[in-house]
């Protein structure tokens, strides 16, 4: 693609280079009397007509490649992105991700569009016109030439100055993303806070940073093109004094007089559009670094092997978690017995959610194993675990798609095992009422659904894998307690043998789980059955009690 | 109302005319008249001195190089020289001072669409993907400045230049003048006509390129269920069709921009081809001369050469147009819920009553259907329900998040929506049901949108949050008030978030309080602490506290039952227990 593309820039502006050389053929033929017009006049055709074909073919192809380029660098990105795991992600950053998805490829997308074929053309040019200028006269020619070291030079100090303002300006959209994306997320607070004032402050900060970087890679540019102006204007000047000095002499022609001229003005353009393109290259350079960073990023390596169905005995020794070096789990060992119901309970921010992450393999752990089954979580076959293994994030996460395809979001649901899930989590009276049942588009960031709502359908998604082991992170915080009870009974009673764990705030609807457990800032403070707790664990008497007062309503 | 760009886009889009875009366009510029005014008069001079010097060369070469005086030569040399230093000085003023009038409107582009976006309700949130938005506001608006900084002054020069290059053409010689020029009337014809068609091309391209972005944005911001439900591939295939997409149609609109190249150099050329066999001929007959014809070939190249140029800014052009079109899509957008005037003078002892009040979302399902109530002040008030029920709806109603269809929300008496933002917020508070923070610190989110204690060093909002009673909520942040948040992340749980969101509500010490659901994923030792906190409110403030957890709702003067469109008053908890169970049981 790219060789064709040079073959047709190179065609269409050499038949350009022909038109002054026949121009001046036909004034020194009309002076010296040969002058044949027909000739004359199906030559210039015959060029336009070449540059006219060549042109067009060379935009085409221009356009073709650019595009596939962008296309293919983003499908890479993609690729990679999609293969890192979750930590890569809220590293470096999702407002950065999108940046680089977006404005960062269209950079290196103007770079081929533009850049590659007017530069490769322009230097054609600029080569080509050289040599005739060297036949023409090559004295005259020489002091034509020597401005193009003085351009190069030119280019070498504002390009390196310029890309470090490039790459700033990028990180510039990064921040004007985010703002925008946080006042967005954020609409209902901001407008219930009455605080648009405060977010517009915010962006016009942003703003105004990107208006004084780009501002400042003007100035630069505003220096720089006017002087590559200034030093081609010299070589036209210098052709008429000292041109005018050898026809004088007699030593050149008056039509290779005029035809220096030309090429002189043929020669100046090219040099102007490298000065402009040196922009769209410094940008380029600077977003393709970018790229570059998450392309270059370490693939996780799939160590597991393991394709085996999982029973659901879960074991953790001596787990310890740090994030930003702040401990979230300190040397937490817990054992989950396969068919067994286990409640986690602690305050806020005791490390429950780390704690499910965790057994999920969203996270890592800095210390200490997970093991399912007496195998350790990373030798199991990523595929064939997360099939096995449904996780309720406390959190809703909702896609804009079908509530079909937002339950059915793993490809191995059946119909069959879609119809059993949307039972058990009470949703079949609520999808009824739809118009247009499961096929009812849910709106990005579910904001047409109640809590209560989304949760359950997210209930839903975990429990249409069929999972031997089922995770709940806080599922009853948005549940009224009838049909948490309702739902829970249905969990049992269509999900035999089932491995569940629960973070949970309330203790009544656990009172009777084989196992509880008591978190307290990274730290499992008690282990046991709820009788056993409540025996010996005065922390746990003191959440029972907070609770106890309304506890006969809970029936 | 319909706040859906991409439904609002096709009918909207097509009765505006070039002419008006343009014109609301450049009312972003209009403020830099007087930097306009110098660049363009600095483009003017650099634009004269470039036409000017073809001229010269054409006169040396008849009066001095023919007749071989080489001192006249190097007199013009040294008037060319003069010249060509005062057009550097122009060139560069024009660049800079075009560029800066550009990047000045791209601010006041950004500023305004940002702002525009502050006055909508949420409604149009709930309406349009983020991704899209954020397209509109950096990409669009991006297409726009491309145009502006790079492409306009480059664009009026080239104008002038032509124009210039036209009348020496024309005054030069006029037979051969209009000759030469007529092809330029086919590149005219031509251009008007596939214009429109190229706008298109790049809207549609455009609309891909914000779906495009749209993808991503959810993707990205969904990744944990992605990676738990292994549908990595999820994420690949969804991309993989938008990035298809937005290829095709970038090769359309692509193909399109570049139908105008060639065109405009092939009529060039031909333009050309007319001076010369015209001009060759007009010399024959003795009414031209060679050198004549010299500098007419070179003001032939002025001509044609800039048209050339025009052929790359004019598809930059169609493309700032259509990006203009999606951003005033969003210009253009009206709040649906204006300040109205109220002149009764009704005072009230209820804070808030419902009359009558209706309410149906944009997607057709009733909410709300004749409600009435009245909430006193000083009394807490439960709102209970099943899920899905409406009282989040309601909740909403009474911020005004949302106005009813029909009926009217009373706010102290008064028309809830004659109260400009500044009061009703004041005056009511609500804790949303899903927590949002903004990056930064505990500090910055516990006192966002609160001018009261803005200019507080820590110690002294350390006092305060010790007399409102939420110490001890400060202290299960790890670095207190400086504890570093974000708004996307996981180092922050749910409940932390919640604790944020009550304590910021709390010190706006609002006449009114919702809690949506504010609690749901603390845990209930810190619940009873909250409970203390909200007692220590003054005692003519208002509560209304929605939840699913009874413990939080039995002390509550009044309950409400939310359900199937309707608010019953129930007498007690046992009523709205019996009404839960009741509801229960017949579904």
């Amino acid at each position: 693609m790219i060789i064709l593309l040079v073959i047709f820039a190179i065609l269409g502006n050499g038949a350009n280079l022909l038109i002054p050389k026949i121009i001046s053929r036909g004034i020194d033929d009309y002076t010296s009397r040969h002058y044949v017009l027909n000739k004359i006049a199906i030559e210039f055709l015959a060029a336009t007509f070449i540059i006219f074909v060549f042109s067009y073919l060379q935009n085409i192809i221009q356009t073709y490649t650019s595009e596939r380029v962008a296309r293919d660098l983003r499908e890479q990105l993609s690729n990679k992105i999609s293969q890192q795991s979750f930590t890569f992600i809220q590293e470096s950053n999702p407002s950065k991700l999108l940046t680089n998805m977006t404005s960062d490829i269209d950079s290196v997308k103007m770079f081929v569009s533009q850049a590659v074929s007017s530069i490769t053309s322009s230097i054609f040019i600029i080569l080509g016109t050289t040599i005739i200028l060297l036949t023409i006269d090559w004295e005259l020619a020489l002091t034509v030439i020597c401005i193009i070291p003085i351009i190069a030079v030119m280019f070498f100090i504002v390009l390196k100055k310029v890309r470090l303002l490039f790459k700033k300006s990028r990180e510039v959209i990064d921040w004007l993303n985010k703002v925008i994306n946080e006042s967005i997320l954020g609409a209902a607070v901001i407008r219930v806070i009455n605080s648009q004032q405060i977010e517009y402050q915010k962006f016009l900060a942003a703003n105004t940073e990107a208006k004084n970087l780009g501002i400042s890679i003007l100035t630069l540019f505003a220096t720089l093109i006017p002087v590559i102006t200034l030093v081609s204007n010299l070589a036209t000047l210098s052709i008429l004094a000292l041109g005018g000095h050898f026809v004088i002499n007699g030593r050149i022609s008056l039509g290779d007089f005029a035809a220096f001229n030309s090429y002189v003005t043929i020669l100046i353009f090219p040099i102007i559009i490298i000065g402009f393109m040196s922009n769209v290259i410094a940008q380029a350079t600077a977003s393709y670094q970018r790229i570059e960073r998450v392309l270059k990023a370490q693939d996780i390596i799939e160590a597991g092997t393991i394709v085996k169905p999982l029973k659901g005995n879960i074991n953790l020794r001596g787990i310890s978690l740090l994030y930003d070096g702040k401990p979230i789990l300190k040397n937490v060992s817990i054992n989950i017995k396969a068919g067994s119901r286990t409640a986690i309970i602690g305050p806020t921010a005791a490390g429950k959610s780390q704690l499910l992450y965790l057994l999920t393999g969203l996270i890592k752990q800095n210390s200490g194993t997970i093991e399912f089954d007496g195998q350790n979580i990373d030798d199991y076959k990523q595929d064939s675990f997360h099939k096995q293994v449904g996780f309720v994030f406390q959190d809703s996460i909702l896609f804009n798609m079908s509530l079909r395809e937002n339950i059915a979001f793993s490809n191995i649901v059946t119909d069959e095992s879609l119809k059993k899930s949307l039972e058990t989590s009470e949703l079949n009276e609520f999808v009824e009422l739809l118009p247009q049942k499961l096929n009812s588009i849910v709106s990005e960031r579910g904001s047409s659904l109640s809590g209560g709502q989304k949760q359950r359908i997210m209930l839903a998604r975990a429990l249409a894998l069929n999972p031997k082991i089922l995770l709940l992170d806080d599922f009853t915080a948005r549940v009224d307690s009838q049909t948490e009870e309702k739902i829970l009974n249905n969990v049992n009673k269509n999900y035999p043998g089932i491995t569940l764990i629960s973070v949970t705030q309330k203790i009544a609807p656990v009172e009777n789980y084989d196992q509880v457990i008591l978190l307290m800032e990274g730290e499992v403070i008690a282990a046991g059955n709820h009788k056993k707790l409540l025996n010996n664990c005065p922390e746990y008497i003191q959440i029972y009690n907070s609770q106890r007062s309304t506890s006969h309503y809970e029936l | 109302m319909n706040y859906n760009l991409n439904i609002l886009s096709e009918d909207t889009a097509k009765k505006k005319s070039t002419f008006a875009a343009v014109k609301s366009l450049v009312s972003y510029v209009v403020e830099e008249k007087k930097i306009l005014f110098l660049a363009f008069f600095a483009m003017i001079i650099s634009a004269i001195f470039s036409l000017l010097s073809p001229v010269i060369i054409g006169h040396v070469i008849d009066k001095y190089i023919q007749s071989k005086q080489f001192h006249g030569v190097l007199i013009y040399s040294g008037i060319l020289l003069g010249m060509y230093l005062i057009s550097f000085i122009a060139g560069y003023l024009q660049t800079k001072l075009m560029g800066t009038v550009g990047q000045n409107m791209l601010f006041s582009l950004r500023n305004a669409v940002f702002n525009k976006l502050q006055d909508l309700p949420v409604d149009f949130f709930n309406q349009n993907k983020a991704g899209d938005l954020i397209s509109r506001i950096n990409n669009d608006t991006d297409k726009i400045n491309q145009f502006f900084s790079q492409s306009l002054m480059q664009f009026l020069r080239f104008i002038l230049i032509m124009i210039g290059a036209g009348i020496f053409l024309l005054s030069i010689n006029f037979q051969l003048g209009s000759a030469a020029l007529s092809p330029a009337l086919i590149i005219w014809l031509f251009t008007t006509t596939i214009s429109k068609w190229v706008k298109r091309k790049n809207q549609i391209n455009l609309k891909s390129t914000g779906n495009l972005s749209a993808s991503v944005q959810e993707s990205l911001n969904n990744f944990k269920v992605i990676i738990a439900f292994n549908r990595r591939d999820y994420f690949r295939k969804k991309f993989s069709e938008a990035n298809q997409n937005n290829y095709l149609t970038s090769i359309k609109a692509g193909l399109a921009n570049n139908l105008y190249m060639p065109v405009y150099g092939f009529f060039s050329n031909i333009g050309q081809l007319i001076v010369l066999t015209f001009g060759i001929y007009l010399i024959s007959k003795n009414i031209f001369s060679i050198g004549l014809l010299i500098s007419f070939l070179a003001y032939i190249t002025s001509f044609y050469n800039p048209l050339r140029q025009l052929a790359s800014l004019w598809a930059n052009f169609q493309v700032a147009l259509a990006g203009w079109d999606r951003i005033s899509q969003i210009m253009d957008l009206d709040n649906n819920m204006p300040i109205i005037e109220d002149n009764s003078h009704n005072k009230s002892d209820s804070i808030i009553i419902f009359k009558n009040v209706f309410f149906t979302y944009p997607n057709g399902n009733e909410v709300l259907h004749n409600i009435n109530f009245k909430l006193d002040r000083g009394k807490t008030y439960a709102f209970v329900g099943p899920t899905g029920g409406g009282k989040t709806t309601t909740a909403s109603l009474i911020a005004r998040l949302y106005d009813p269809n029909k009926g009217k929300v009373l706010l102290e008496g008064k028309d809830i929506r004659s109260f400009s933002r500044e009061q009703r917020t004041k005056k009511i508070g609500f804790i949303l049901q899903e927590p949002f923070l903004f990056t930064g610190n505990v500090r910055e989110n516990i006192l966002y949108g609160n001018p009261d204690y803005k200019n507080y060093n820590n110690e002294q909002l350390y006092e305060e949050i010790l007399n409102s009673g939420l110490k001890s909520l400060i202290e299960r942040f790890e670095s207190g008030l400086d504890t570093k948040v974000q708004t996307s992340g996981e180092v922050i749980s749910l409940g932390q978030k919640q604790l944020i969101a009550f304590m910021r509500a709390i010190l706006r010490k609002p006449d009114l309080l919702i809690l949506d659901e504010a609690t749901a994923n603390i845990d209930t030792v810190t619940e009873l602490l909250l409970e203390n906190i909200l007692n220590k409110l003054p005692s003519s403030s208002t509560k209304v506290i929605i939840a699913h957890r009874l413990n939080t709702i039995e002390n509550a003067d009044e309950i409400y039952f939310v359900n199937s469109g309707e608010v019953t008053p129930a007498g007690s908890l046992n009523d709205a227990m019996n009404m839960l169970m009741k509801d229960k049981r017949v579904s």
